[in-house]
């Protein structure tokens, strides 16, 4: 079976101030997966999704979207940052935030309409949020602020949905309501790669799973790599006792 | 026209101006920025001025607003580097600049208007007396043409790019993936405002350019949550505050530009201490009010998990939860009115709706899930995080 590779890294190498962060990373993803980035504090797993996202420029290699580069694939694209790096007192509302997830497809100086509100407010629905729609960002909970943040990607309607953590600082039920729409867009063919914290859930949550720590350990389905040998070889420490199956 | 309605319209022209890039400094965190812009574009304006001997040239603004961008630039180089922070490298930057404006005003400009002085505080009042004329006809004062030019562009480049400023403000990563470069947002809002900060500068000064642009932003942002709301306050109070600022001076016999900030900071004071929600006080009522619950909770918390009469005794629950009287009368007192407890021979017993909250808030604390209080946030602030 010939797999559609969904995104493509090529020895890319990304440094801050001349310390390299990512080291010559290769990366096949193929379509229709639901992969977790794993690894370390400090193995790049945010700096990868931003560098693949054209928001920080590498100092060397590349990128491919559907074999083409990302600038010019960027309406297939959906992306969740941290909760954490914005601010959420800023004076908008969660309607608008969501409504921000179209502007890509209106490209510049063109505003959104009703067709575009219509989307938003049906992404809230899906998030379980439509009752907080006029509600100020910064009176929602962290766990309501992440489900506004998933709408919002869900708004793009992507093939491709990055998510930078989407489960940090969220209650269970925002954590499972979350997976269970992650698991509907890869039902419906997506591909979802998340950054994640948690090494506990990886097999429950993902079928696929990349190893990172600053350079590319291992990227392949879960049943096939998440073991002892490749989380010893990540995480630098023994395993076994922490993650049972 | 007069020159008092002149002045009046100029001052008001130029806050509205000032306004709206304000807003998106102050929400993008910026505010030091345009005290460096308005310091570092002396250098650019004397230059300017030595090229083409009229202050309200076209030529002139654009060099000195240059040196605007220069500093931002500047400020982000050295801050790039690591060595120093974002405040430090702004301190560094524009007293630099500034410095070699100052000394090129004292070598070569000594025998015109261009003084130190009127570059700190500006001359509102003498602005009227630089006519702009068409085939010999007097059009009005050039300082109000220009500003109005500036104020125009200004509106039409924020209608033009709100979504684009609002997303690039609220998250750069968005906006980047998105591929509203946030880079070339940056560096418009920063061109506005350099634009907008010179030709401000003639008419009210250094100092003052900086209150227009950040006061009336941050008492807008006191009284709403809502980004056009901002704006439009934002403008409101800036035109107010000059005009008002204008008769304090006329009734002082005071610096027009010092009246204007003076009008601006008591309008931000007044909104600082008595905004509805954000305000000072509301905070510390609700502060106070959380308090009491939260003393409340504990003091429901503690009948529920005493039964027996001699635990529940008034005087013994004032010793025993180890509140002073006041404290243990007015928590009695809030239980009373809610209707949340009894009080038979000076021994206290949980009513059914005391009974319901305390359980409610007790499965709250153990679960902390958001929805089993949702119906109880609107009686009770504790609740709304």
């Amino acid at each position: 079976m010939v797999e559609k590779i969904a995104v493509a890294v090529d020895d890319l190498t990304v440094a801050y101030n001349y310390k390299p962060v990512l080291w010559d990373i290769d990366l096949s993803i193929p379509e229709g997966v639901l992969m977790a980035i794993v690894g370390p504090n400090g193995a790049g797993k945010s700096t990868l999704i931003k560098s693949i996202l054209g928001i920080i420029d590498p100092i060397a290699g590349s990128v491919a979207i559907f074999g083409k580069p990302y600038s010019k694939q960027r309406d297939k694209v959906a992306y969740v940052p941290q909760k954490g790096s914005v601010d959420w007192d800023f004076p908008t509302t969660a309607l608008d935030v969501v409504m921000m997830g179209t502007y890509g497809s209106l490209g510049w100086i063109k505003r959104p309409g009703a067709k575009e509100k219509k989307q938003s407010l049906e992404a809230l629905e899906k998030v379980g949020m439509l009752a907080f729609k006029s509600r100020q960002i910064s009176q929602l909970s962290g766990g309501q602020q992440q489900r506004i943040f998933l709408a919002r990607a869900l708004v793009q309607d992507a093939a491709i949905y990055f998510m930078d953590e989407p489960f940090q600082g969220v209650d269970a039920t925002t954590e499972i309501a979350i997976i269970n729409i992650l698991k509907e867009l890869r039902k419906a063919g997506k591909t979802v790669i998340v950054v994640h914290h948690d090494l506990q859930t990886v097999p429950e949550y993902f079928d696929w799973v990349t190893f990172l720590n600053v350079k590319h350990i291992a990227t392949g389905p879960v049943k096939d790599i998440f073991n002892d040998d490749n989380l010893t070889k990540t995480y630098g420490i023994n395993y076994k006792v922490a993650v049972q199956k | 026209m007069n020159p008092s309605i002149e002045i009046q319209m100029i001052a008001a022209v130029t806050a509205a101006a000032c306004a709206i890039p304000g807003v998106f400094l102050v929400l993008r965190k910026m505010a030091l920025i345009s005290d460096a812009i308005s310091h570092s574009i002396l250098p650019g304006i004397v230059i300017g001025f030595m090229i083409t001997q009229d202050l309200a040239s076209p030529l002139l603004i654009l060099l000195a607003a240059f040196s605007g961008i220069i500093t931002v630039i500047l400020v982000e180089m050295i801050q790039k580097t690591g060595l120093v922070k974002e405040d430090t490298a702004i301190g560094l930057v524009f007293p630099a600049l500034f410095s070699i404006g100052v000394i090129l005003i004292a070598q070569n400009a000594n025998d015109v208007h261009l003084d130190v002085d009127a570059v700190l505080l500006g001359e509102l009042a003498f602005a009227p007396f630089d006519r702009f004329y068409i085939n010999d006809t007097d059009i009005g004062p050039k300082a109000l043409w220009t500003i109005s030019v500036i104020l125009l562009i200004t509106i039409s480049l924020m209608l033009a790019f709100y979504k684009e400023l609002k997303l690039s403000t609220f998250d750069v990563g968005l906006s980047s993936a998105l591929g509203f470069s946030p880079v070339i947002l940056h560096y418009g809002l920063m061109s506005v405002a350099s634009v907008t900060t010179v030709a401000a500068f003639d008419a009210v000064g250094a100092i003052l350019v900086v209150a227009l642009m950040i006061t009336p932003a941050a008492a807008a942002y006191l009284l709403t949550t809502d980004l056009k709301k901002m704006l439009v306050l934002s403008i409101l109070f800036g035109v107010s505050s000059a005009i008002g600022g204008y008769w304090l001076a006329r009734l002082l016999d005071a610096s027009i530009s010092g009246s204007i900030t003076t009008v601006l900071g008591l309008l931000f004071l007044g909104i600082y201490f008595f905004a509805p929600s954000k305000g000072l006080i509301a905070v510390l009522l609700r502060q106070n009010r959380q308090r009491k619950e939260v003393s409340l909770l504990t003091f429901l918390l503690h009948l529920n998990n005493h039964d027996s009469t001699e635990e529940r005794g008034v005087a013994h629950l004032q010793e025993h939860i180890n509140w002073r009287r006041v404290r243990a009368k007015s928590v009695l007192d809030l239980a009373v009115q809610n209707n949340m407890i009894t009080i038979e021979n000076q021994v206290v017993s949980l009513t059914r709706k005391g009974l319901e909250f305390t359980e409610k808030a007790l499965e709250y604390i153990i679960t902390n899930k958001d929805e089993k209080i949702e119906d109880m946030k609107d009686d009770f602030f504790l609740f709304r995080g």
